[in-house]
């Protein structure tokens, strides 16, 4: 009764979907990535009422509800405040995996910035590790102007 | 990427979603008979007698198997449509598709269920609901519902 499933061969069909995406990324991202762009410079943003120093930056303090205007420099140094290793391929990944993500609290901001850290051994990586950022060679105003981190 | 000299900056970038489609013991024979035979395949309610384009594996009137598969022919009637005028992504391949074009519901021959597919007709703006329509296929078939390109008014 079945015989049309003999040999069948199983399809699967592959599709891409692609959505054209145009992000504005306002005052503060912009000059933050202008920045780093045009000087290879990492601003923080810094809380008139608590003090404390936003990387990346925002337009308000998320504790506080100041309005933020008072840009700091950062150092392009920070530590490593947590990580993932990723074995798992997937074709949106930045870069072929093994990939690292970690946390990195630059020195100066007091909160931390997620990025890619590579020209690291993922076995030797650990929490409270110094890293720095790498600048690519040509920069776009975007996240991926810093290539990554690496262990110094 | 970005406007060079200005102070506000916009990121234009494509979002790519690749995605495999595993079409399942059904899916797959109708689309194997689509890609090798140009046939549409629907399949038969042994209770009921109802005929599924395309195929289900249990039928939903009375929950049971489906196992007798039924070649449909290549005709059909218009059993409603759109037509598109709105410009967007197609999901399948990600590109928009020149508008305008039509998008309707085809009773094939002896079915019980509609395809919904592209539809057209000479002149576009002369397509009718019960409009005799007949498949027009890809030469080269891949194994997916874009095997049909898209059905065609046949004129009287």
């Amino acid at each position: 009764m079945d015989n049309w499933l003999e040999g069948l061969e199983p399809i699967v069909d592959h599709q891409d979907l692609k959505v054209p995406y145009r992000y504005s990324m306002g005052a503060i991202t912009s000059k933050f990535f202008i920045e780093i762009r045009d000087h290879k410079k990492i601003l923080g943003i810094k809380c008139p009422q608590c003090n404390v120093v936003f990387v990346p930056p925002r337009s308000t303090c998320g504790r506080c509800f100041s309005l933020l205007k008072e840009w700091v420099e950062v150092s392009n140094r920070g530590t490593l405040q947590t990580y993932t290793v990723v074995h798992y391929p997937t074709p949106v990944q930045p870069v072929p995996p093994p990939l690292i993500y970690g946390i990195i609290k630059l020195d100066g901001a007091d909160t931390g910035l997620a990025h890619l850290i590579s020209e690291t051994d993922y076995e030797r990586l650990s929490i409270g590790m110094r890293v720095e950022a790498v600048f690519k060679e040509e920069r776009a105003g975007n996240m991926l102007d810093i290539k990554y981190f690496k262990s110094i | 990427m970005s406007e060079k000299g200005g102070s506000l900056l916009l990121a234009e970038f494509d979002a790519k979603f690749p995605y495999d489609y595993s079409a399942g013991r059904y899916a797959s024979y109708f689309l194997k008979q689509l890609k090798d035979h140009k046939r549409i395949m629907g399949i038969r309610c042994p209770k009921c007698q109802k005929v599924f384009v395309p195929p289900r594996p249990a039928c939903g009137y009375c929950f049971v198997r489906n196992t007798e598969w039924v070649d449909m022919g290549d005709e059909g009637t218009l059993w409603g449509y759109t037509i598109v005028q709105f410009p967007f992504l197609d999901p399948m391949t990600g590109v928009e598709r020149p508008i305008p074009y039509g998008y309707g519901f085809i009773e094939l021959k002896g079915a019980t269920t509609r395809l919904q597919h592209f539809v057209t007709a000479a002149d576009l703006n002369k397509l009718r609901i019960g409009m005799r329509m007949k498949a027009v296929f890809r030469e080269e078939r891949k194994g997916n519902l874009a095997d049909i390109l898209y059905f065609k008014a046949i004129e009287e």
